[in-house]
């Protein structure tokens, strides 16, 4: 994968999602992987017009391809968009529950801080 | 400052509480307040020193009984931004007790997790009450705006090259 910033990288992702053709190509593969020849069979495209929209969904890292020979299947890779929805999620009830507990920690201060007013 | 980032990897959080913001504020500054809600029933805090001021560091143990022996976790960070009563950020990446961060897949975390992430606490006054706004972001290194998907498309990257001949 070429270098690309994180600002490039992320437009290309939604650039690569922003083309019914493209997305049609993700939900075939999100059944299985699929060679070029199998992608292009819905579509009234050429070959190499399919390869060029593969391509792309390639390099924003939405799908992968296999090295076997000339076939080179492709396949979904859905980790780019399943983990920038999970790690932050998982930490949501974390911080819920500790935001609870400095509600009854602030509760309990309460009774402490109306006698330090009363003692000024 | 509004939360400007356009990622959906972040967990924001807002919350009023009945307590001045002076109070909030220690809360998240005063080591003894913080050990009182950090961690969970049966996690002690036995560590947390705070140095808070821009570019001060912090290092949090948080220390939880199994039927083996106590086991530690380690968390350090950077103060970014202190503004009193106001606006505070930090990053936190797990470590070990000297404060040396170590990546989470090696401590065990589940895929996908950030090497560091940001805490940002934005609170208001609201007369006698507070409200706060937290928003726990991961931090990549080159992309503020970027967060996850700059990580999830590296670590995409890597694995691309590792089982790519699959």
């Amino acid at each position: 994968m070429t270098t690309a910033t994180g600002d490039e990288r992320l437009d290309e992702t939604f650039a690569a999602l922003a083309n019914a053709t493209r997305r049609a190509i993700l939900a075939r593969l999100a059944e299985g992987e699929a060679t070029v020849n199998e992608l292009a069979k819905p579509f009234d495209m050429t070959l190499p017009a399919i390869s060029k929209h593969i391509k792309v969904l390639e390099r924003a890292g939405l799908v992968r391809r296999g090295q076997r020979a000339q076939y080179r299947p492709c396949a979904l890779d859905g980790t780019a968009i399943e983990e920038v929805s999970t790690w932050a999620e998982q930490y949501r009830p974390v911080w819920e529950a500790r935001f609870d507990r400095m509600d009854d920690y602030l509760a309990q201060l309460a009774p402490q801080r109306k006698a330090d007013e009363h003692d000024d | 400052m509004t939360d400007d980032n356009g990622s959906q990897d972040a967990v924001v959080i807002e919350r009023s509480f009945d307590a001045p913001v002076e109070l909030i504020w220690q809360m998240w500054t005063d080591p003894e307040h913080v050990k009182a809600w950090y961690g969970p029933n049966g996690v002690s805090i036995p560590v947390a020193k705070m140095d808070v001021r821009v570019g001060g560091s912090r290092l949090v143990c948080m220390e939880v009984q199994t039927p083996d022996g106590p086991m530690q976790m380690w968390f350090t960070g950077e103060y970014r931004e202190v503004v009193k009563h106001e606006r505070l950020v930090y990053t936190e990446s797990m470590s070990d007790e000297n404060g040396n961060v170590q990546s989470p897949s090696d401590l065990g975390m589940p895929e996908g997790h950030p090497t560091t992430t940001e805490v940002r606490v934005q609170l208001e006054d609201l007369g006698g009450r507070t409200k706060m706004v937290m928003t726990h972001a991961g931090v990549p290194s080159d992309s503020p705006g970027a967060a996850g998907w700059v990580m999830a498309l590296d670590k995409l990257a890597a694995h691309i090259e590792t089982h790519g001949d699959r």
